[in-house]
């Protein structure tokens, strides 16, 4: 079953349009949505949790229409973090603790307090005088402890340090390890999805370009380096994108099922591909 | 919207601390102005608490959380109204006991209490819907609105007892029975609407 599913969606907001965006992310795995600012991440995320509604088209999660009064009650299986806490300034870890288990019937209070120790945050600190990354771990603690079955997060690990992330990234792996757990998240810091996502989804202009299993992405695609000339031996549509090396030379990202035999070609990173993607979206 | 109420008391609990101070010195000043203004002041708390969700964007998480937005518009109502009772009991009690301690201040008066009470509920009636349709920022014309619909309602009710008292007239009956089926009318019409504005802004 697919733990979210995405269909023709279109959202208009006048300057910036979300357009047919289709998108199904299967149970069990997690989905990396990546794409420059103002693609049109945290949109697809507030039109999937049901807080926008769309011109057309019609969104599911968990097996249920978020347009229908049932997804309410799905929301519970639902953790979400968005790109800051947004919990008013003036609580503490243990107030937010208190409106969330008025909130969630499934919350843990102790599973809660696990994390906050886990976390090392102070119970009766006000949220105002968190730093960056202790807010965004408590919105983190507080999405798991309604023991959720999908995660949806909204550039959940930017502006924390490599430490932090490191450890929020293990975290997201152990909630994994469930079969029924699903996570969509999106983030800019691509290494960290390379790391951790089974597929890719790269939304471009409010467009969805693809939505693919990380490991075919990795081997569709190679980086080649080498002169113009002999790039001009590959047929137009094997070159994704091209750019000029500092060596006179040039990098592309290139087809690796098109390419002449003979020719060597590195392996991209997730990066590389999501880069090249860009500029070749550009230059068409 | 247990939860919704529950976070809005946290928010303003520092706030609550001065309120409740106020409350002492306006409820033992012997006029009833004062503790007339400070119940129906009481029903304005909950835009301290839209204007702490504004400032932190709490809507956005709201929206993602298993609410329904009947009960993100409808909490902001039931925590003004809770305000306001908390307010006129309090008040009541530290009327009766100051006069029973000085015998030189008045007994508190039931009847303007209520009516205070029904003042606090047209008044949130009347500016909510302005709130959610505008914002607390951008609601700044409401809110004089407010402050005079506060002041001017606990003048009125204050110069109506003073001018029952002096005539030895029943209090107005009309506005006894008046004022609470105004408020109830009008928090019918205001609720649908806030929530027409809530949807529309989130949109």
């Amino acid at each position: 079953m697919n733990a979210i599913e995405l269909s023709h969606l279109h959202k208009s907001f006048g300057d910036f349009a979300i357009r047919d965006l289709s998108l199904a992310v299967p149970g069990g795995t997690i989905c990396g949505l990546v794409g420059e600012n103002g693609a049109g991440k945290s949109t697809t995320i507030r039109l999937l949790m049901g807080a926008l509604r769309p011109d057309s088209g019609s969104a599911s999660v968990l097996g249920t229409d978020v347009s229908s009064p049932a997804f309410r009650a799905v929301k519970e299986d639902i953790g979400v973090v968005l790109d800051e806490a947004y919990f008013p300034e003036s609580l503490h870890a243990m107030q937010v603790g208190k409106i969330l288990s008025a909130t969630y019937r499934q919350w843990d209070q102790a599973l809660y307090e696990h994390y906050l120790a886990r976390f090392s945050l102070p119970e009766k600190k006000p949220f105002k005088d968190y730093s960056r990354g202790m807010r965004m771990k408590l919105a983190i603690a507080a999405a798991l402890s309604h023991r959720p079955k999908l995660l949806v997060l909204d550039e959940a690990t930017a502006g924390l340090d490599p430490i932090a992330r490191d450890e929020i990234l293990d975290l997201f792996n152990e909630f994994t390890r469930q079969e029924d757990h699903t996570i969509l998240i999106s983030s800019h810091i691509l290494s960290d999805l390379e790391k951790l996502c089974d597929y890719i989804a790269f939304l471009h202009q409010g467009q969805l370009l693809f939505c693919e299993e990380k490991d075919t992405l990795l081997e569709r695609y190679g980086l080649f380096t080498d002169s113009q000339e002999n790039l001009d031996c590959f047929q137009p549509e094997a070159v994704i994108a091209a750019e000029r090396n500092s060596y006179g030379g040039v990098r592309a990202l290139v087809r690796r099922d098109m390419a002449p035999a003979g020719f060597q070609m590195e392996k991209p990173s997730v990066e590389d591909i999501v880069l090249f993607l860009v500029k070749g979206a550009k230059n068409a | 919207m247990k939860a919704l109420i529950l976070k809005d008391f946290y928010v303003l609990w520092r706030h609550f601390r001065y309120f409740l101070a106020l409350l002492l010195i306006f409820s033992v000043i012997p006029k009833s102005f004062s503790a007339t203004f400070i119940v129906i002041y009481a029903g304005m708390l909950p835009y301290s608490a839209m204007a702490y969700d504004e400032r932190s964007k709490w809507e956005q998480l709201a929206a993602m959380l298993p609410y329904s937005n009947r009960d993100i518009v409808l909490s902001k109502y039931v925590f003004g109204w809770l305000c306001t009772l908390a307010a006129a009991v309090l008040s009541l009690g530290l009327q009766a006991l100051a006069s029973s301690l000085w015998s030189a201040l008045l007994s508190p008066d039931f009847r303007v209490t209520a009516l205070a009470v029904c003042s606090a509920c047209c008044i949130l009636a009347l500016t909510l819907p302005m709130m959610f349709r505008f914002g607390v920022e951008k609601g700044r014309m409401v809110m004089f609105l407010m402050i005079f619909l506060v002041c001017g309602s606990a003048g009125i009710l204050n110069a109506m007892v003073e001018a029952a008292d002096h005539s030895r007239l029943v209090f107005p009956v009309l506005v006894v029975a008046g004022l609470p089926a105004v408020a109830l009318v009008l928090t019918a019409v205001s609720i649908p609407l806030s929530l027409r504005f809530y949807l529309a802004r989130q949109q």
